[in-house]
């Protein structure tokens, strides 16, 4: 009897705590969820935006870092590698001299990077399409939030040609590794079909103005850009001429305050990557002014500015006519005179000379101040700098080549527009213009702007143009297009089709 | 005694003649309660006739002319030789001999013979282990234990790495369960040493069964000592000793720099007069002391000990140093006759000075970067002239090494709070309930300060280049966690006739909640006493904080039967919950089973005197690991992700990150078996165990494609299955020669081999980043080890032009068109005419075939010496610190100058000068075999007679010294390198490991 009552003691405290289902009921602590946030739909739109910031070249993601700077503008004749000859060989001195390979790091990261942000557009899109906000707000979100992705796309197609087209999320990784359409690079033309697909959408959503979130504006100007590379010369003409005539857009005076933080959001400005500041520090977009900042060579002695790549090319200081404002607008050029007088920048800052410095050319369109232009952290080299990526001035160069082609035939178009950006350069108008002046107007214009390599490529001279340069690596039918990057094939179990002699 | 053992002997040499065919009878009993004993086993020496006792403990044997010795032997008492002279009846009280077999095991929730256990485990004491000038008992537990790698680091306050059985685990926690007196842990840096009585090791699935989901890396269980009855007892010991750098690693010096750099760049540097050594310049002879003064003592109705201690460890590199005060009280009273009630705790405050990995810094204030610095910075620059540092970073981009280390303060201080307490109470014979709480308390306070210096002559000797700081600055952050356990147990004990069985039910459950914030703030004044958020600017504070929190519930039993002490059973069975995981997986059921027989009290045993004791045993287990991150099954907004609109920035979200919401345990499964032995009068004894241990389930990271929307294009889900087989020895050979000379000698030898069986859809897994140039070296994947390497196979060194032109791929096309003399020659594996990462090959694994330790001891009258020898064999190691050459101007090892292919030495291993931004290949995989003398030990113990008159009960003084000699194969500073399962064995930034010789005395009066 008395042993059952122990008995009865034991149960009782061993069951004591067997009762409290809810004790394994832990949350995870400060983890917001899809569903602890009501504004998430609204948030995830920024966050798409956010993406573009990405600069992790070596890492996660680029879109518009220094893997971004690398293929657009030192994979062309406008820059040269820069820095000292062994400073990043290894991957940026590859695709410089087109001895890259398929693991090339940067190639990696670029695709890692606009995809990212075509993951969280899709994210976006599908918080969007369920939540419970006002239908004219959701239209105008998702017509932003389209408009990035076309552009991401727009940038995947440029750099690898066709690229798999990825429009939702995988709920797991069984799902993500068994979906073949997410190994399976689509066409080149099924790629742009997509993009034009959000662009028009984009279109017919946003407005005139939208308080520094993207615009109709930009939507038709990127759709005329999308267009160009196609060759569909009508619907660029069409496209330009509704810009030009929106009335929303023209060019600033001074040429030289573009890239400036004057210059930021200005009336020439249709699409630009925006930098500021968030909680006391800068939002930027890592490495792409460190990466390009004047560097300390030879003699040294000075707080030098920055790593030194992407260093304008002797063939484009030569590209200038002469007294074009904009090339000293666009190149710092490293006194080399022996006077050693220095080289003194716009707000009065002195770089030494060249017996001091790395490089005989930097990029001036990456300069930031640190005396003349606000920052959150004004010590830190790598400042914030505002990238544009289509101003009022492209939109004319794209109506004035448009203009010229023998399908539009309206050469009275390219010559306005061609007027319009020769004057503010302080050169003289010409009385007629070839598609070449075109081109060459479109160098100078948008020199060191992301642009050159990709133009090359769409005019179907970049080879011609690589080999005069000397970049005798250039293989035709090659490196027009970046090697799909081979974890990426790994990854897909060979799925995913290597580009051309890779 | 031995008067009566010469009459005797005297009395049988006189009856030897007229000795007739008798019977001898008698009864053996336990000297320390006159219980009979049976079994115990008696043998005619020099014959092979013997018996066994019955029951009671009664004999009987018939001898014969000339049978006069009897052999008295049972397994846990001394074996006595007894001459029976003219004796008809010979009663033998045995006299217990406590020997490894008769001590009870700390098996979790109660103890067991060891001698009864049917799983595997093992035990070292207290004494063992603070033998050793070591931080952690874990690091003196390195080599003692077959089946356990300890893996140590050299820097001071960190814990070494533990692998019990191989690695069975890519991406869940690794580290080994703690159960300080009942309490779990992962770490046990706030332990001091000389509190522990001894470490109990689970080994295998079954023995660790009953922690379930906890156990599936081992279990480690400490118990720490308590008073015993009698007078008050104090006891003093301390040690003080210097640590140094074992095994450096020789740089070019000024002249052998500028004749590389010269042939590589084609350039020889300017000469400067300076020949630095920068290791040199870094690391210092440190100085490292331990002490513990203990105060015990009790009646019958309660024990109290009370502990303090004291360490001060500075390390090797300078600046570094951990103090740690430490305070232990147990005590435990007897409330009643059937009643105790026990407490144990302690107190722990440490202080952890520029630690690397304290807080996550700048790239040149991080000294996980001295290193790489140190072994890049040129000697031709000057550590520091006239308190100006000499600018290696204007020179080469690399930063001045010695004040890597100077411009910035990193302190971590923690305090700790963990104790528990139990009531026992034993309402009958047969039942006893116990519940203990437990709980560990935790708050550590990481303050980071930067200083500001510029680049310019106020800090070097010439201005210039990237190593400075416009503005100090202060982080600061603060974590708090607090951890209960609550166990309530009822065990029976039952024993009838030759049946004997235990039955143990009970319930845990466990709670862990921790909280973070920091801070941080720019440009506060350099003076220590301002160095406090408030006193920054504004204007640049930011901040950050956290949590995490989980809970764990299950419910266990454990029944142990055994009859006759002959034929063993143990079967326990476990059922955990845990809030990691959805709940759809929430709960799994762990069971165990261990078979055990003792043929050493069989019959057709016992009439021998070779085996003392044999046992053989046999088990099967599961156990599982929840040890992955609380937030794994959930998916998580990333927040704050702003943009600035037309300026004004919004905050946004994304959602970046794909995860397995179904994310379920790891689950081990081991078979276990072994026997066990104690031959020639328990002189040598041993135990040869085999196991076999498959992880199913195994967490890994699965990379998906960069395309898909997750930013890290990694999933966490349950993929891979891990096996490990191994074969574990050991064998102790233990003989008193006479009163003043003893000795043992054992060792222990564990062959493991691992493997990944399967990645079951998964991807296989790239780990071991080096960086840009080298990118990923290590490659997890079906069929071999986890954390294999994975390189290029060099072939030589090109001699000449000719010879790059020769090197064709099947098409004729030049595979390394752009090599040049001197350079290496890669295996084009996938002939492809291409060398890429197409051609890596596996180049072995961090993973040891075989790994080993050994034992000596020896006492001669009043002085001890000890040697122990740890060492492991058969894995490769990956010199990533070779790798960061990245620049011409970067320094290279004195051997590589001398050894590097020229065209007159003709080297086809070591390639000719060059730039560095070398690829991964297996030039970079050295072997990781080593041996090393782990710690020698001489002491000497004052006699009595002497101590008396000094008034002190007793007195040892000692010398030691940790790690005083290693062999090894590897180039680097120590081919031990812990790490991730999937990164290991990769010496990037790894502290040297020191060498220690100390003295010391412990005293107790």
């Amino acid at each position: 009897m008395k042993n059952k009552s122990f008995l009865g003691i034991v149960l009782i405290c061993l069951l004591s705590l067997a009762c409290s289902d809810s004790f394994l009921d832990v949350a995870v602590q400060g983890g917001v969820t899809t569903t602890t946030d009501p504004k998430l739909a609204e948030k995830l739109v920024t966050g798409v935006y956010n993406s573009l910031l990405q600069g992790d070249s070596w890492g996660d993601g680029d879109i518009h870092g220094f893997a971004f700077i690398t293929v657009t503008n030192i994979i062309s004749d406008d820059a040269d590698k820069g820095s000292t000859p062994s400073d990043q060989a290894v991957p940026v001195g590859d695709i410089d001299n087109f001895t890259l390979t398929p693991t090339n790091k940067f190639a990696e990261t670029l695709w890692s990077g606009n995809y990212n942000g075509i993951g969280a557009a899709n994210q976006a899109l599908a918080a969007l399409a369920t939540a419970a906000i006002d239908t004219d707000q959701r239209d105008v979100w998702m017509g932003e939030v389209r408009f990035l992705r076309a552009y991401l796309y727009f940038n995947l197609v440029r750099m690898y040609g066709g690229v798999p087209l990825v429009f939702r999320v995988p709920k797991d990784a069984d799902d993500a590794n068994s979906d073949i359409t997410f190994k399976t690079r689509a066409s080149v033309e099924t790629v742009y079909d997509s993009i034009e697909n959000d662009l028009h959408f984009a279109i017919e959503k946003l407005p005139l103005k939208n308080n520094g979130h993207v615009t109709q504006g930009a939507a038709k100007s990127m759709l005329a850009k999308v267009y160009m590379y196609q060759k569909e010369w009508d619907k660029v003409f069409q496209l330009t001429n509704e810009v030009i005539n929106s009335g929303q857009y023209k060019l600033v005076e001074d040429y030289a305050t573009i890239w400036r933080q004057v210059g930021n959001n200005s009336i020439e400005s249709i699409f630009e990557i925006e930098t500021g500041e968030f909680n006391n520090a800068n939002l930027k977009i890592d490495n792409y002014t460190v990466s390009q900042g004047p560097r300390t060579g030879g003699s040294g002695g000075w707080d030098d500015l920055g790593w030194g790549f992407n260093t304008p090319s002797t063939s484009l200081v030569n590209a200038y006519e002469e007294g074009d404002f904009r090339k000293e607008a666009t190149i710092i050029s490293i006194d080399n005179s022996g006077t050693r007088k220095g080289t003194v920048l716009w707000d009065g800052f002195r770089i030494p000379s060249s017996d001091s410095v790395q490089n005989l050319y930097y990029n001036y369109k990456a300069y930031t101040s640190r005396e003349s232009e606000s920052y959150a952290v004004s010590a830190d080299k790598d400042r914030p700098k505002n990238i544009k990526i289509l101003r009022y001035a492209e939109v004319l160069l794209m109506n004035a080549e448009a203009a010229l082609q023998p399908t539009v035939n309206q050469p009275s178009f390219a010559e306005s527009s061609m007027k319009l950006i020769r004057e503010r350069a302080g050169l003289e108008p010409k009385a007629s213009y070839t598609i070449e002046d075109v081109w060459k107007e479109r160098r100078v214009e948008l020199a060191m702007e992301h642009d050159r390599f990709w133009d090359l490529v769409r005019q179907g001279r970049a080879a011609a143009v690589m080999h005069a340069a000397g970049k005798t690596n250039f293989v035709e039918g090659k490196h027009e297009l970046l090697p799909i990057p081979n974890s990426q094939i790994l990854l897909s179990g060979n799925v995913l089709a290597q580009n051309p002699l890779y | 005694m031995r008067r009566i053992l010469l009459v005797s002997i005297l009395l049988m040499m006189a009856l030897h003649v007229s000795a007739q065919n008798r019977t001898v009878t008698g009864k053996v009993t336990d000297v320390a309660d006159g219980s009979g004993l049976p079994g115990v086993s008696i043998v005619v020496q020099g014959t092979s006739k013997g018996t066994t006792t019955d029951a009671e403990g009664a004999y009987s044997i018939d001898l014969v002319t000339g049978e006069d010795i009897l052999v008295f032997s049972f397994i846990g008492y001394k074996t006595q030789s007894i001459a029976v002279g003219d004796r008809a009846v010979v009663d033998l009280p045995m006299e217990g001999d406590a020997t490894e077999l008769t001590e009870v095991v700390i098996v979790g929730y109660g103890e067991q013979r060891k001698s009864d256990i049917t799983g595997a485990t093992a035990t070292v004491k207290g004494e063992e282990l603070t033998r050793q000038p070591v931080l952690t008992a874990t690091q003196a537990m390195q080599g003692k234990v077959a089946g356990v790698q300890i893996i140590s680091s050299g820097q001071p306050g960190t814990s070494p790495q533990i692998r019990i059985r191989g690695v069975g685990t890519a991406l869940a926690g690794t580290t080994s369960l703690y159960v300080v007196d009942g309490v779990l842990t992962d770490d046990i840096s706030n332990i001091n040493t000389s509190d522990i009585i001894d470490m109990s090791i689970l080994k295998d699935a079954s023995a660790a069964a009953i922690y379930g989901s906890r156990g599936a890396n081992g279990v480690i269980i400490i118990t720490t000592k308590k008073g015993a009855a009698g007078g008050l007892k104090l006891n003093y010991n301390n040690n003080i000793g210097i640590r140094q750098a074992s095994n450096l690693v020789e740089m070019a010096n000024a002249a052998e720099y500028s004749n590389y750099v010269q042939a590589a760049t084609g350039k020889a540097p300017t000469a400067s007069g300076y020949d630095t050594d920068w290791y040199d310049v870094i690391l210092r002879n440190a100085w490292q002391q331990t002490h513990n003064l203990s105060l015990s003592g009790g009646t019958d109705k309660g024990t109290y000990l009370l502990n303090v201690g004291y360490l001060n460890d500075q390390g090797i590199v300078v600046d570094n140093s951990f103090k740690r005060f430490t305070v232990r009280l147990n005590n435990e009273y007897k409330l009643l006759e059937n009643l105790k009630f026990g407490l144990q705790s302690s107190y722990g405050n440490s202080i952890n000075q520029n630690g690397f990995g304290n807080v996550d810094i700048d790239a040149f204030g991080n000294i996980g970067s001295v290193y790489s610095d140190a072994y890049r910075s040129a000697p031709i620059i000057p550590s520091i002239v006239d308190g100006k540092y000499g600018n290696t970073s204007a020179y080469q981009n690399v930063g001045n090494p010695l004040l890597d280390v100077k411009n910035n303060s990193i302190k971590v201080r923690e305090n700790r709070l963990q104790g528990s307490s139990y009531l026992e109470y034993k309402p009958l014979s047969w039942l006893t309930l116990r519940t203990s709480i437990g709980a560990d308390w935790r708050s550590s306070l990481n303050r980071g300060y930067y200083y500001q210096f510029n680049a310019d002559e106020s800090t070097f000797v010439t201005s210039g280049g990237n190593q400075y700081r416009s503005l100090s600055s202060l982080n600061v952050k603060q974590t708090t966690s607090f951890r209960w356990v609550f166990d309530n147990t009822a065990s029976i004990h039952k024993s009838f006739n030759k049946h004997d069985f235990t039955l143990l039910i009970g319930t845990t459950a466990e709670k862990y909640k921790q909280e973070w914030f920091s801070a941080n703030r720019s440009d506060v004044p350099a003076d220590p006493d301002l160095w406090y958020i408030g006193v920054g600017d504004a204007n640049t504070s930011q901040n950050d904080g956290g949590g995490d929190a989980w809970a764990r519930n299950s419910y266990l039993g454990r029944l142990n039967y055994n009859y006759d002490g002959k034929y063993l059973l143990t079967a326990t069975i476990r059922s955990d919950g845990s809030s990691r995981l959805p709940s759809q997986n929430r709960w799994r059921q762990y069971p165990s089973v261990g078979l055990g027989w003792v043929l050493s009290r069989e019959n057709f045993l016992q009439s021998q005197n070779f085996i003392d004791f044999l046992k053989v045993r046999a088990s099967y287990g599961k156990v599982g690991n929840d040890q992955i991150p609380t937030d794994a099954y959930t998916l998580r907004v990333a927040v704050n992700k702003p943009y600035p609109f037309g300026g004004s920035t919004t905050n946004g979200s994304q959602i970046n990150q794909i995860i397995d919401p179904n994310i379920t345990w790891e689950t081990t499964e081991e078979y276990d078996a072994a026997i066990e032995f104690e031959l020639l009068q328990s002189k040598l004894s041993g135990e040869i165990n085999y196991y076999n241990k498959k992880v199913e389930n195994a967490l890994i990271i699965i990379p998906i494609m960069g395309n898909l929307g997750d930013i890290n294009g990694e999933v966490v889900t349950n993929a891979a299955s891990i096996e490990n087989k191994g074969v574990e020895v050991s064998l102790t050979w233990r003989d008193e020669i006479n009163d003043d000379l003893s000795y043992s000698i054992s060792g222990n030898a564990t062959f493991n081999n691992n493997h990944v069986v399967a990645l079951n859809g998964g991807q296989a897994i790239w780990g071991g980043s080096i960086g840009a140039a080298q990118g990923y070296t290590t490659y997890t994947d079906n069929g071999h080890s986890v954390g294999s390497f994975y390189v290029l196979q060099t072939i030589g060194v090109f001699n000449s032009e000719a010879e790059v032109a020769a090197y064709k791929d099947k098409n004729g096309k030049v595979i390394q068109p752009t090599a040049k003399a001197g350079e290496f020659k890669y295996l084009d594996k996938n002939e492809d005419g291409v060398i890429d990462d197409n051609d890596r090959v596996f180049a072995g694994s961090y993973q040891p075939v075989a790994y080993f330790g050994a034992d000596i001891n020896v006492k001669y009258k009043n002085w001890d010496f000890g040697l122990s020898i740890y060492g492991n064999a058969g894995n490769e190691v990956y010199n990533g610190k070779k790798a960061v050459r990245v620049s011409g101007t970067d320094n290279v090892e004195k051997d590589i100058v001398y050894n590097r292919w020229t065209s007159a030495n003709r080297s086809q291993t070591e390639p000719g000068a060059n730039v560095g931004n070398l690829p991964a290949s297996t030039y970079f995989v050295e072997s990781g075999t080593f041996a090393r003398i782990n710690n020698l030990t001489i002491g000497y113990t004052f006699p009595s007679s002497f101590l008396e008159r000094i008034k002190v009960s007793s007195l040892r003084i000692f010398a030691t010294s940790q790690n005083l000699f290693t062999y090894k194969k590897y180039s680097g500073f120590t081919a031990e390198l812990p790490g991730n399962p999937t990164d290991s064995g990769i010496e990037l930034t790894s502290y040297p490991t020191t060498r220690t010789i100390a003295a010391g005395l412990n005293i107790g009066f």
